[in-house]
């Protein structure tokens, strides 16, 4: 009778062990509001091939200008945007620099500051004896699936003036609220039609799998496998295949929701990527999951 | 007996019918053009229709708010909708905000100036119009209708 007393105790404490392993603890407690995970945005300059994007900003203030400025122009909408400068001195600090292609190096600061959008700006500075001026491309950019979300050019028109700072000014603000508005209209598009995540399924050197193998208890193809299950799981059944061969499947565009649509909890790529590790699980594999950004990595073992 | 009451509520649907499409009400249309941009605000040219010149100007600010908010304004800085192309979703969907900001005249604190810039001009029917210039304030308008939930803000 002990014994079975103390059974009983020690799987009540197990019970409540479970329970507070995931209970939100009273500091941080919001009482059931949900706030939703913004996009991180981060305006940078147009580099043409060769140039150093460490010394662009440094030598052209119609540059600086033009990004501060189209950083006010969120900042006026309430959004704050992650600091290109600021990211450069920190990628420096902590020699996140390993190449010395600059090309590279963009995407490195990319990668790094974890941003989901980025904003391009190219200055254009056209002088002539019929007045100056100065012509801006607007490109934003999501950073991961490289899909276009806004592309506006903005001109500040002909003067007679020296003065490319406020011509630059102006050509800015000829266009970036316009800019922000079409932003806008993706981003509803996102809310209601999902994100975009692309996932590449590959397989280890040893692994005894292929796309072919047929698994699973109707003993299909994995390719066929995996294809149902997007066809499942995708948000609105909204997924496209980039392509498969035998020892790869990408996936370049599958939706998935911005909220859990049972618990209206925020949801995110790597919680994507644990449903389809429990998916290849299921199917008697061994999978392993990398999540960069909005990209899953499963490598089947 | 029978023929006379089939003929009685074949004519009184008949009435019906033709009541019913008189009721239906055209959309009005919205002459409203963008004149200038600055700084946050919107100057617009817009006309209104009214048994008075009171009634035309008030039809003209509400036209110009419209045209903002369901269908955008080319040439601005705002060419698409502020909220959406569907107006009488939209309008339903926030009948209390739409009920106090045209029927309480909230409205009219987002206008920053509005005159008139032509006479009243009679139309048939017994309604006259009017040209007005007005200038609302955009960013008090977008972030309004955010802090209200009619619209997100910038972002997801």
């Amino acid at each position: 009778m002990k014994i079975q007393l103390y059974i009983l105790a020690l799987m009540l404490s197990q019970v409540s062990l479970i329970d507070s392993t995931y209970c939100q603890n009273s500091a941080t407690n919001s009482g059931g509001q949900i706030v939703t995970v913004q996009p991180k945005i981060m305006v940078i300059p147009y580099t043409k091939e060769g140039e150093d994007l460490r010394t662009v900003l440094e030598n052209d203030e119609n540059k600086r200008i033009a990004i501060t400025k189209i950083k006010e122009g969120f900042d006026k909408r309430g959004f704050t945007t992650v600091d290109f400068v600021a990211k450069l001195k920190a990628a420096k600090d902590n020699n996140v620099f390993t190449s010395d292609n600059q090309t590279d190096i963009k995407s490195q600061i990319i990668q790094m500051s974890g941003a989901d959008i980025y904003v391009q700006a190219e200055v254009i500075v056209e002088k002539g004896q019929s007045g100056n001026s100065v012509k801006l491309i607007l490109t934003a950019y999501e950073a991961s699936t490289g899909n276009s979300l806004s592309n506006k050019v903005g001109e500040s028109g002909k003067f007679y003036t020296d003065d490319f700072n406020k011509l630059a000014s102006k050509a800015v603000e000829s266009c970036v609220e316009d800019f922000l508005n079409v932003m806008q209209t993706k981003f509803t598009d996102i809310v209601n039609n999902g994100k975009s995540v692309i996932i590449d399924i590959s397989f280890s050197t040893d692994s005894k799998y292929k796309m072919s193998s047929e698994i699973g208890s109707d003993a299909l193809p994995l390719s066929d496998q995996v294809e149902m299950w997007m066809e499942k799981n995708s948000f609105k059944n909204s997924y496209h295949i980039q392509g498969t061969t035998d020892l790869k499947m990408i996936l370049d565009d599958v939706k998935i929701p911005l909220k859990d649509q049972a618990t209206g909890n925020n949801y995110n790529p790597n919680k994507f990527a644990l449903e389809l590790f429990k998916f290849f699980k299921g199917l008697g594999l061994q999978p392993g999951k990398d999540v960069k950004g909005s990209t899953i990595y499963i490598t089947i073992k | 007996m029978k023929n006379k009451i089939k003929i009685n509520s074949l004519f009184i649907l008949y009435l019906l019918v033709i009541l019913s499409s008189c009721s239906k009400k055209s959309f009005p249309s919205a002459e409203v053009n963008f004149l200038s941009n600055k700084e946050g605000t919107i100057c617009m040219k817009a006309i209104g229709i009214g048994l008075n010149q009171e009634d035309a100007i008030i039809d003209a600010e509400k036209n110009a708010f419209n045209v903002i908010f369901f269908r955008g304004l080319p040439q601005s800085e705002q060419k698409t909708p502020l909220i959406g192309t569907n107006e009488t979703e939209e309008i339903l969907k926030h009948k209390d905000y739409f009920d106090k900001f045209y029927k309480g005249k909230r409205y009219k604190t987002f206008i920053m100036s509005s005159f008139p810039t032509s006479n009243l001009v009679k139309r048939k029917g017994g309604e006259k119009n009017i040209a007005i210039n007005v200038t609302i304030n955009l960013v008090a308008l977008r972030t309004d209708l955010e802090q209200n939930n009619i619209i997100r803000k910038f972002g997801y």
